[in-house]
């Protein structure tokens, strides 16, 4: 045999052999993330001249507003820039080590101009580190739709990172306390630009219809609880007027039936319509209990319902092709009330009542049954309701006085408050 | 060759090493072909990735919450409280005899003194203004900075995972597409002493954030505790792979 073959055969030998101790290795799993949001600095925009100055100022407290609220960045502090006010916009005019020096990840410069009686906003994203710019968007909006223009450019901001829609162009309906009456609004994802929609009397539990064009909810106008479409300007539609009582109004995902609790005699059951009203046939048929609160899955084959049939309020799936045989999915609590299924389907939302008597937020897994808790030591919080692309949910608190809406992610991290108007607000209902 | 020449003596005779080369070719051949043979019939990747994973967790200390009550968000618990030091011992001062101590004057049973109704009014105080204790569910006999109510696997691993984990910081931009996918291995090394010895990445994900993250938090949680003795060898010349996920 050669030497260098016998060499070969030694060294082979001995790597099998120390094969054999990297096998033994154990192998440890490690879960859990702390997901860290980007640190991104957004400095003031630029409003290229005197007339863009209001319109500049609108824009960013609705830009800085959601880029706080999408909750995947930590907008940094203006305070601690360290970077020329004067700074130019194009990536060869900036100095990326100041904004480096102050932990920016990400940079955005805005520029604003008024165009006769448009606003014309550019937007550019830098990727500190490397000085590249990494997107340019331009824009174009009614001169009195600054915030319009924000959400245009936080929806691709969050777009660029998370190649997901995002939800800022999106609206919301709401019921407004104002004395005995309730009112219902639609506005924009962040309860601001809202208009009326049902003015007088008790107007209840909103529902955005679909492509947010309009509100249908529950009206006791006519004496007892129906339900009604509204679009802005346009005159009222009733959907449903039977039985006594129709109430909680929610749009399959394709927009293109409606489901609603009615009650008739003893019992309150589940019923599903076309979008406008006709062809309406009970879901359940239960002669002394009560099923409400319908939240349709994506598929929009199964409801989330509430159902008293065990005794206490709790949450049932229904298949819509066997909804003889629905399945109970909350076992822990024994007041579980107002579902939202998440458009990602995993989660359902509820809100729920503690041994210590407080309202609170949790999700269930649809799959696992496992309850999470979102809220906790802050007042009463709840009626929660999930953001289109199932990243975020807007829920009523009580935690300052008044109830007021607020936006978290779907782990309740990073509650805020909208920055609505002083006034009382609940119920809110996240739609296209 | 004739007989003549073979045993001429200017000539040099052959030497006798087949006598011996042969054999030891034979004796080597034999070896290496059992070396081989045991190394093919166990040969295993340089990892197993097929092993199954430890879940190492800490169990926390407390009493298990009814399954039929809503889950509580678990807090941290609280800082273990820093002992004061002991006062210094005073100067022992012995007063003078007295020849005669008036004894002190005590009110009658009946009578309340402002000093009671202080101590009285205290109490109360006090006990409004107490804070609830906060609920701690976990196992009884779980450890006092456990932060699961789950246990499995060996303590050590416990503990180093959950010192791994304080530094698993990942970018929140991560898409959810990406992040159920996302798997990667760390190797690492730790010696008697609990420092990090080396470490590399084994496996990637596929993602470089993910895969710095990983790589970073490995970096930032050493130096872990010394291994216990009957993993101190095994630690130090084996490693351990850590695989996280997100």
């Amino acid at each position: 045999m050669q030497p260098t073959r016998l060499a070969r055969c030694l060294l082979l030998a001995c790597g099998l052999l120390a094969s054999r101790g990297y096998a033994q290795a154990p192998l440890l799993e490690i879960s859990g993330a702390n997901f860290r949001p980007l640190p991104i600095a957004i400095p003031v925009p630029q409003a290229l001249s005197d007339e863009a100055r209001p319109a500049a100022a609108a824009f960013d407290e609705a830009f800085l507003f959601d880029a706080a609220a999408a909750s995947i960045f930590q907008v940094l502090d203006r305070k601690s820039f360290l970077a020329d006010a004067k700074e130019g916009f194009t990536g060869a005019s900036i100095t990326f080590s100041r904004w480096a020096d102050v932990g920016a990840e990400a940079l955005v410069k805005v520029q604003l101009a008024v165009d006769g009686t448009s606003l014309r906003g550019e937007m550019r994203l830098f990727s500190v580190a490397s000085g590249k710019e990494e997107l340019r968007l331009v824009h174009v909006v009614p001169l009195n739709e600054p915030r319009k223009l924000a959400h245009f450019f936080a929806d691709a901001l969050y777009r660029q990172y998370t190649r997901e829609p995002g939800v800022f162009q999106t609206h919301l309906a709401f019921v407004h306390r104002v004395g005995k009456n309730r009112e219902v609004w639609l506005s924009d994802w962040d309860g601001r630009d809202a208009v009326v929609i049902a003015k007088d009397g008790l107007n209840v539990l909103p529902a955005v219809a679909p492509g947010g064009t309009g509100v249908a909810f529950t009206s006791y106008r006519s004496g007892k609880p129906d339900l009604y479409l509204e679009r802005p300007g346009a005159p009222p539609v009733t959907l449903v007027s039977a039985g006594q009582m129709a109430t909680g109004v929610a749009y399959s995902p394709d927009g293109k039936h409606i489901a609603y609790s009615l009650a008739q005699g003893d019992g309150t059951n589940i019923w599903q319509a076309n979008a406008d009203g006709s062809s309406p046939h009970p879901v359940t048929e239960t002669s002394y209990f009560i099923n409400s609160s319908p939240s349709w899955a994506p598929d929009g084959k199964r409801l989330a319902i509430v159902s008293t049939r065990a005794g206490s309020p709790q949450l049932y799936l229904l298949s819509l092709d066997n909804p003889r045989e629905p399945r109970r999915i909350t076992f822990q609590g024994n007041y579980n009330q107002t579902p939202s299924w998440s458009p990602r389907g995993d989660l359902i939302a509820f809100t729920a009542r503690d041994e210590r008597n407080a309202f609170d937020l949790f999700t269930v897994n649809v799959d696992t049954g496992k309850v999470t808790r979102l809220t906790q030591d802050q007042g009463n919080n709840s009626e929660p309701s999930f953001s289109p692309n199932g990243r975020l949910m807007v829920f009523t608190s009580t935690r300052n006085g008044l109830p007021q809406l607020f936006v978290m992610t779907a782990d309740g991290k990073n509650q805020m408050a909208l920055p609505m108007e002083r006034g009382e607000f609940d119920t809110a209902d996240w739609g296209p | 060759m004739s007989a003549a020449a073979r045993n001429s003596l200017l000539t040099t005779p052959p030497l006798p090493l087949g006598r011996f080369l042969v054999p030891s070719l034979l004796v080597h051949a034999l070896l290496f072909g059992l070396v081989l043979g045991y190394g093919a019939l166990t040969a295993r990747p340089m990892l197993d990735l097929d092993q199954k994973p430890i879940h190492a967790t800490l169990v926390r200390q407390g009493t298990p919450r009814d399954e039929k009550l809503l889950p509580r968000i678990e807090e941290t618990p609280p800082p273990p409280k820093e002992q004061a030091p002991p006062p210094a011992p005073a100067p022992v001062v012995v007063p003078p005899p007295t020849p005669a101590a008036a004894p002190a004057k005590r009110a009658s049973p009946g009578q309340k003194t402002g000093d009671d109704r202080q101590k009285l009014l205290g109490a109360f105080d006090q006990l409004s203004k107490s804070k609830r204790a906060p609920e701690i569910s976990g196992a009884v006999d779980g450890d006092v900075s456990g932060d699961s109510s789950e246990s499995e696997g060996e303590r050590y691993y416990g503990q180093l995972s959950v010192q791994v984990k304080r530094f698993y910081d990942v970018s929140e931009t991560i898409p959810d597409q990406e992040r159920i996918r996302l798997v990667a291995q760390v190797a690492l090394f730790i010696d008697p002493s609990g420092q990090l010895a080396r470490f590399r990445l084994v496996k990637s994900s596929g993602n470089d954030l993910f895969d710095g993250a990983v790589l970073d938090a490995v970096k930032r949680a050493a130096p872990f505790a010394p291994p216990p003795g009957h993993l101190r060898n095994a630690l130090q010349k084996y490693g351990i792979v850590l695989q996280f996920r997100p």
